[in-house]
């Protein structure tokens, strides 16, 4: 299960965070997607990558921790997508394809013309979306 | 990990024991222990001590039914086959002790045959050592064999030790090693065997000693070094331990699940020990992620669910702990996408830090669940108290009660309930909170050494919150103040909510009551991050002191401020908070990085850009605020750096007047000043300009409920920065002035431009200057409204063409060459006025400064400027007067300046020119030489010892008549000696005036006394003055130039006022761009003005004809003094382009 979904801008800043759990640890979470951003700044700036990576948007899991697991996506104009689960078995497939349809939305969302870019996303219909998303994610219906 | 104990931390070594010849042991011990692989010796002096050897325990009846195992592990069997259970036992006997004495063999015969019994039952292999004093003591065969065949053992293992000789001792001590190392292999191996045939047959009654065979098998291949093996043994064992969790219901629950993760813990610390040893630290990391995943959620009942994070904090600690020893680093093989399908795992998992801070986590976790556990069993088991004499077991994680009665000392089991109130009271006399701190600090320490701020910043608010929890709130601010910063730069709000939330909180109980108002404004100023739209959910957030971020909370915050500042107002003072600082006013300051400057902020911009002093000016000060109430604003203090302008505006609530405005501050009255959220609140006014010079708001104070005052830096509206935090929002930004144009370009300082000077500065110049004379310029200072003080006159010379300098470039280096100069400046007033002590006189040739004396209202001064012209130039002379008002310090600063300039033109005063008239030619025409080799071609042959006329013409050029005093030709050292120079007319009555463009001859005869083809006459010596002008005589150097005669082309008509000589008619060729000059010598005849005879060139080529203009060929002829020999002369020039 998804338990929170974030986007963050060009200056670390969060300009969208969504937590999904009843549970009061929304707090934790956003603290976890701001600790998960050391590792894409690491992964991203990490010369030891090799070339054909450096393409690749999607980051993998940044991090296990406590029973959560943080998956991040970079865009092409360095935006960056975050997601922690909770469950212990996530397929790459599954994860990359979440953030493909996650990725969709924001350009959607950031194509509106009311939109200032590097501000938050206060878009409902974008929140509904990615609410969508969520509950679809593992769900098998990949594709 | 140092809590383990030392036998479990540290790979197993072999055992073997040694029996007798004491004074040996010591040496033999070492060489055992500097084997690789080390030995371990268990040395026994005497073979009476042999017993310890036998086993211990109580003979176990073979016949009686297996009996259920108390536990899995017992404590110090590990321990015991360390040091007690040795492998092999080695006999050592002297050899007197066997060969001579009877009653020493049988005494040695006894012996053996004791130790021979205390090792019986078990695999533990007997050698017997004789120590010989030389290599030559042989020993009959006889009695190795008897000893041999006593001790049952294979003539292997009966070693002679050779004491004196040493390449024999070590040899035979080498033997003797290999030997024990041999047995000791050959034992753990077969104990090994033993055991595992145990488990493969499953041979066994519970689950409990399967476990334990795994251990056990697992511990003999790691005393053989068969790690692999070993590894196999420890990683089933965890695994038949896992599912026993379910399954055994040997102890009650609580105390099971502890034993099993007890030996869980000792297991996986074997296995994680072995890998990071083996280097496999890949594996290592699976297999930590899949032990932490086994037990993770087996927490146990709520009421000691502190057990199992204390035990999980452990994990990750222990593991920490290996990982920073080994040194781990990520292997060149593995992938570098890290938590990809390639490389499940991901960098920090390589870093000892990022377990620390999960281990500090955990601890945390077991301090909450100690507190939830205690409030209930402080409710519940009160009466019931806590059992006393609990011990731990010999098994590894269990734990009974000590119950004595009488002598007898029995061992009872515990119930879950004594067990638990028995742990809780353990677990509560730890301070935890300094073991987190510490982990928190080790992994804050890493991950800021590694680069990861965020992850820092992560566990120093986990140290900051134990802080704050053990009650240390200073350490607890200083913390959160660092982390705060990190969050107020990258914007996430929320977590900076509960920062602040601490903060405040800290600040309160440190009685620090402007940081608790600054921290709680900012709080109330926050934006908050709201999801999309889904407010509610969101904002249930659990944030600490904070409180979750509501907009009704920030309210709060507010509100909460304002009553803590009315509360100080009350005359009783009843509030226990902030108590000390009850007289204060409590100041602000908001500078442009300030994180308060989402509390307010003050842009001002004057609504022109420069302005005269004393004039009036609009100047708008806006003021924005985002806290979420309405803020009341009692007074506002707009400070600028003259303090003159200073203005307060009142609130018109406000009853009582103002105590503190100064008398420079206009008070100006507004309706009411309250400030929305997120509105400016624009104020318009017109104040008087100050003085001249830069006026620049500098900050606006705001007063709020009389005891807060905010101080903030005034900000320009065009260099107004983005609010941090706020810029991220998505709301509606307004402009802090109506005007757009103000909006983007306001500038919240002006430029006072100075006031006009009312002193007049009076240049007066007698037209041209004349190349020559000294050129005075009188300079006047007329007061008109201003007294002059401390006035100075700059005066500077500048080239009208421009290029500055008054030198051409090739001259520079002569300091005279200046062609134009700046002699001095001489006060002349009729009186005198005394040199001041402090008078500033500088005169360079381009550039003076004079200082004027002080002058009252209405008073003049003037001076001469004396400036002397080498060369006809036009020249710019600027005058400038500074002076200030007053001769007062301050007065001194605001200097006044006027400035005036004059061009002054620089004439030639008179043109020069000569002709020379021979005497008749005498002699026949002949060839001379016209041009002389090597000498200079424009000259003029004169006749020998005749007398050559010599007339030089001085033309005045200017508009004024001149004097000219005198027109001598100074002949130079060579002409002295070649010719004679006599005046023929000169000057009468002293001087000649000559009126402008009038001419003044001179004739001289010149008489050649030798013969030369070069020779220089000398100068001419012009002594002139202006006639009406009283200036000194000067002199003008003219220097003669000979030339040759040349031919033109002309025709000229006669006249009848004027006889001349020669042609009529002649041509001539004129090169182009050259020029011609036509002579002739006339005489007139009449007297006034005359018309001379009229030249026309003709330019045959394009039958062009030039003829000169009447008014240029006329001439006034002046009567001539009574003297016979005056001549006019006067020379036509005409040009032809050709």
């Amino acid at each position: 299960m998804i338990v929170c979904v974030a986007v963050v801008g060009h200056q670390n800043n969060p300009l969208y965070l969504q937590s999904f759990t009843e549970a009061d640890d929304a707090l934790k979470l956003h603290h976890i997607v701001h600790c998960s951003l050391d590792v894409i700044d690491e992964r991203v700036n990490n010369p030891k990558r090799s070339a054909p990576t450096l393409n690749e948007t999607f980051l993998g899991l940044l991090y296990p921790t406590e029973n959560y697991k943080v998956y991040g996506y970079l865009t092409n104009t360095k935006v960056k997508f975050i997601m922690v689960t909770t469950d212990l078995d996530v397929k790459d497939a599954d994860a990359r394809n979440f953030f493909r349809k996650f990725h969709a939305a924001y350009v959607d969302a950031v194509s509106n013309p009311f939109h200032v870019p590097g501000k938050k996303i206060a878009s409902r219909s974008f929140g509904v979306r990615v609410s969508t998303i969520v509950k679809s994610f593992g769900s098998g219906t990949t594709g | 990990m140092e809590d383990y104990p030392e036998e479990l931390r540290t790979p197993p070594v072999s055992l073997v024991s040694i029996v007798g010849c004491p004074e040996l042991h010591p040496s033999i011990s070492a060489a055992l222990s500097s084997q690789q692989p080390p030995m371990n010796t268990l040395a026994l002096p005497d073979f009476s001590k042999a017993s310890i050897l036998a086993r211990s325990g109580k003979a176990r009846d073979p016949l009686a039914p297996p009996q259920a195992p108390a536990g899995i592990l017992k404590k110090d069997w590990l321990l015991k086959h360390r040091t007690r259970v040795p492998a092999a036992v080695a006999a050592l006997f002297r050899a007197d002790q066997v060969s001579g004495d009877p009653a020493q063999w049988l005494q040695a015969c006894s012996d053996l045959e004791n130790l021979k019994s205390a090792i019986q039952g078990k695999n533990t292999k007997l050698v017997v050592v004789l120590v010989q004093a030389q290599a030559s003591d042989e020993l009959s065969e006889d009695v190795t064999v008897a000893l041999r065949k006593r001790a049952e053992i294979d003539s292997r293992h009966m070693i002679v030790l050779v004491e004196q000789d040493e390449t024999e001792w070590s040899r035979s001590l080498s033997k003797l090693k290999n030997v024990f190392a041999e047995l000791c292999s050959a034992f753990y191996k077969e104990e090994g065997r033993r055991i595992k045939a145990r488990i493969e047959k499953r041979n066994f009654s519970s689950v409990e000693l399967s476990i334990r065979y795994c251990f056990k098998v697992a511990v003999y291949a790691e005393f053989r070094r068969d790690w692999p093996e070993a590894l196999k043994f420890y990683e089933e064992g965890v695994r038949v331990l896992r599912e026993m969790i379910g399954t055994s219901t040997r102890l009650p629950p609580t105390q099971r699940l502890v034993e099993i993760k007890a030996v869980a813990e000792q297991f996986h610390f074997k296995i994680s020990t072995l890998l990071l040893h083996a280097g496999k630290v890949v594996e290592a990391i699976l297999w930590f992620r899949k032990h932490i995943r086994s037990y993770e959620r087996v927490v146990g009942t709520p009421e000691v669910a502190f057990l199992h994070w204390e035990w999980f904090s452990r994990q990750f600690l222990v593991f920490g702990e290996l990982i920073e020893t080994s040194a781990a680093t990520v292997p060149d093989t593995l992938s570098p996408r890290f938590g990809t399908a390639d490389n499940a795992l991901t960098e920090w998992e390589f870093q000892p830090a990022y377990y620390y801070q999960l281990a500090a986590t955990y601890l945390r976790e077991k301090r909450y669940a100690i507190e939830c556990s205690s409030s209930v069993a402080n409710l519940t088991t009160e009466a019931s108290g806590i059992p006393e004499s609990v011990m731990p077991s010999v098994y590894v994680g269990q734990y009974v009660r000590l119950f004595e009665q009488g002598d007898t000392v029995s061992v009872l089991p515990l119930s879950d309930t004594e067990y638990t109130s028995y742990a809780l009271s353990e677990a509560e006399r730890f301070q935890d909170s300094y073991e987190i701190i510490a982990l928190f600090r080790k992994a804050y320490e890493s991950f800021q050494s590694l680069g990861a701020t965020r992850m820092a910043s992560a566990c120093s608010r986990g140290m900051a919150i134990e802080y704050y929890a053990a009650g240390d709130f200073s350490n607890a601010k200083q913390l959160f103040d660092g982390v705060a910063g990190l969050y107020r730069q990258e914007g996430w709000t929320t977590l900076l909510w509960e920062n602040l939330g601490y903060l405040r909180e800290c600040s309160r109980k440190l009685n620090f009551l402007k940081d608790f108002i600054s921290y709680s404004l900012e709080m109330a100023a926050l934006p908050l991050f709201s999801g999309s739209g889904e407010e509610n959910r969101e904002n249930k957030i659990k944030s600490g002191p904070g409180g979750s971020p509501t907009i009704s909370r920030r309210e709060n915050i507010q509100q909460e401020v304002i009553n803590v500042l009315k509360r100080k107002q009350a005359p009783d003072g009843t509030n226990d908070e902030f108590d000390n600082a009850m007289e204060e006013t409590t100041h602000l300051d908001i500078d442009q990085i300030s994180p308060l400057r989402m509390v307010l902020t003050a842009s001002v911009a004057f609504h022109d850009q420069s302005v005269k002093p004393g004039s009036p000016l609009l100047i708008s000060v806006s003021l924005l605020s985002h806290l979420p109430s309405p803020v009341v604003v009692d007074q506002l203090e707009v400070q600028f750096n003259q303090s003159d302008c200073n203005f307060v505006i009142h609130s018109a609530q406000e009853d009582s007047p103002p105590l503190d405005s100064n008398l420079h501050d206009q008070v100006v009255e507004a309706t009411s000043l309250t400030l929305f959220t997120n509105k400016w609140m624009r104020l318009t006014r017109e104040i008087k300009s100050g003085q001249s010079g830069k006026l620049e708001c500098l900050s606006v104070k705001a007063t709020i409920n009389k005891h807060l005052v905010i101080c903030c830096h005034a900000e320009s509206p065009a260099s107004m920065e983005d609010f941090p935090l706020w810029k991220f929002e998505d709301h509606v930004e307004t402009l802090p002035t109506k005007d757009n144009v103000l909006a983007f370009s306001g500038q919240k300082l002006i430029q006072v431009e100075e006031p006009d000077a009312q002193v007049d500065l009076v240049l007066n110049s007698a037209g041209s200057a004349l190349v020559g004379e000294i050129f005075i310029v009188p300079v006047t200072i007329l007061s008109k409204g201003h007294a002059v003080h401390s006035g100075e006159l700059k005066i500077n010379l500048v080239d009208a063409k421009g290029g500055g300098l008054l030198m051409s470039p090739r001259e520079a280096e002569e300091s005279e060459s200046h062609d134009v100069e700046l002699l001095g400046v001489s006060t002349v007033d009729g009186k005198e006025l005394k040199e001041e002590v402090d008078s500033i006189r500088k005169i360079q040739y381009s550039f003076g400064v004079v200082s004027v004396p002080t002058l009252s209202e209405g008073d003049s001064w003037s001076c001469k400027l004396e400036i002397k012209w080498h060369r006809a130039k036009s020249v710019m002379l600027y005058v400038s007067l500074g002076y200030s008002l007053g001769s007062t310090e301050e007065e001194a600063l605001h200097r006044l300046n006027v400035h005036r300039s004059l061009q002054i033109e620089g004439q030639i005063p008179l043109l020069v020119t000569h002709q020379l008239l021979r005497p008749f030619r005498r002699e026949p025409l002949l060839l001379s030489e016209i041009r002389s080799l090597g000498g200079d071609d424009k000259k003029c042959s004169l006749a020998m010892n005749e007398s050559n006329m010599f007339i030089v013409n001085a033309r005045n050029c200017t508009e004024v008549p001149l004097r000219l005093h005198s027109m001598t030709i100074e002949p130079d050292d060579d002409g002295k000696q070649l010719c004679s120079v006599q005046q023929v007319s000169g000057i009468s009555n002293g001087h000649a005036v000559i009126a402008p463009s009038e001419e003044y001859k001179g004739i001289f005869s010149v008489n050649p006394r030798a013969s030369s083809s070069n020779f220089h006459l000398g100068d001419i010596c012009l002594n002139w003055s202006r006639d009406s002008s009283l200036g000194e005589d000067q002199e003008t150097h003219v220097i003669m130039k000979q030339r040759l005669p040349e031919e033109i082309k002309y025709s000229l008509v006669d006249s009848q006022n004027f006889v001349f000589s020669g042609a009529h008619n002649h041509a001539a060729f004129i090169l182009p761009k050259s020029e011609h000059t036509v002579s002739h010598k006339l005489v007139p005849l009449g007297s006034g003005s005359q018309q001379l005879p009229r030249i026309t060139v003709t330019s045959v080529r394009y039958s062009a004809a030039l003829t000169p203009s009447t008014s240029a060929a006329t001439v006034f002829i002046y009567p001539s003094e009574p003297k016979f020999n005056l001549e006019t002369s006067c020379s036509t020039s005409d040009e032809c382009v050709s």
